[in-house]
């Protein structure tokens, strides 16, 4: 009796938590105090994540969503200078239509949520080693294993490593060599070769 | 007291809604918003909402299972990945265009 009731305090105190500092996120004019109520809404939502017994995915989102992403998002706001300029207003038009297919939105899936009959199984338990699960469902290779989609998303991974990495790197002038000291030392060391002729002996013939 | 809060714990009908209107503000934070990361920010709400759903219906269906829980973490890996894309392209952009609002972004080319 007492247990459910504070889980019931905690799951509205967690809720009002996470909507309002959502609504936070996608309304502040100023990117950075933004992100920063991103990061708290992603680390309530592991509370939430805590409650529903999945205690790995809540570290897992604590890791991943507020120690990496939420850092390069705001490595991304500074980078573009973002954080200086404050964001638009949306327009008065935009503002209404978004609210207004949000809110249907919401309305259509609150009402096909609350009508359909989920199989719910009130009384089964969590059995408590869902990490062991996890990882065994993660390798296995029969129909109910994920071996498969876990090889691929390694391999997306290095892809979006891959490609974020040559996307975001700075772009040198053409006809300009190659260097790995960024792009004032390779102009330094083309003005050279043109200017004196024997700087390397790689540069001579260009 | 206890047994009135106790009466209304929440159940799976509570946690949906939840997830729903998480997910009706990230819908709404990505198209109301100019910054092209504000964008990717409201896609992060909305990401978010999509593997707390996975694991609410984990919980409360087959609680003995684990099925949802390896989805969320796809959708967690997914999320970082395009991340990492995302930030790299609106990086790129503001070097060749000096802008992130997206209502400017309409060539293919820069």
């Amino acid at each position: 009796m007492i247990a459910d009731a504070v889980y019931t305090v905690m799951f509205y105190g967690f809720s009002a938590a996470v909507v309002i500092l959502a609504l936070a996120a996608v309304n502040m004019r100023q990117l950075l105090r933004a992100a920063l109520a991103l990061m708290g809404m992603l680390a309530l939502s592991a509370a939430l994540y805590i409650m529903l017994r999945a205690e790995f995915l809540a570290g897992v989102q604590i890791l991943v969503y507020v120690g990496g992403i939420v850092v390069l998002i705001v490595f991304a706001i500074m980078l573009t200078r973002s954080s200086e300029l404050l964001e638009d207003r949306p327009r008065t038009l935009t503002r209404w239509y978004g609210g207004v297919s949000s809110i249907l939105f919401m309305l259509v899936a609150c009402g096909a949520l609350c009508t359909t009959p989920f199989p719910v199984q009130s009384d089964a338990q969590p059995a408590g080693d869902e990490v062991r699960k996890i990882g065994l469902a993660l390798l296995e290779q029969g129909s109910a294993g994920y071996l498969l989609p876990f090889e691929l998303i390694s391999l997306l991974l290095l892809v979006a490593v891959i490609g974020g990495t040559v996307i975001a790197r700075k772009t040198r002038p053409r006809n300009q060599p190659f260097t790995t000291g960024g792009d004032l030392r390779g102009e330094a060391i083309v003005q050279a070769a043109r200017g004196q002729g024997d700087v390397t002996p790689g540069d001579r013939h260009s | 007291m206890t047994e009135l809060l106790a009466r209304f714990a929440p159940g799976l009908q509570e946690w949906l809604v939840l997830c729903a209107v998480l997910y009706a503000i990230g819908l709404y934070g990505l198209l109301t918003r100019r910054n092209a990361i504000a964008l990717l920010m409201a896609a992060e709400i909305m990401l978010n909402a999509a593997a707390l759903n996975f694991v609410v219906l984990n919980r409360f269906t087959s609680p003995q299972l684990v099925d949802g829980h390896v989805m969320a973490l796809f959708v967690v890996v997914l999320a970082a990945a395009e991340i990492v894309v995302g930030m790299a392209i609106v990086v790129a952009l503001y070097r060749i265009r000096n802008t992130v609002d997206i209502s400017h972004m309409n060539y293919m080319k820069g």
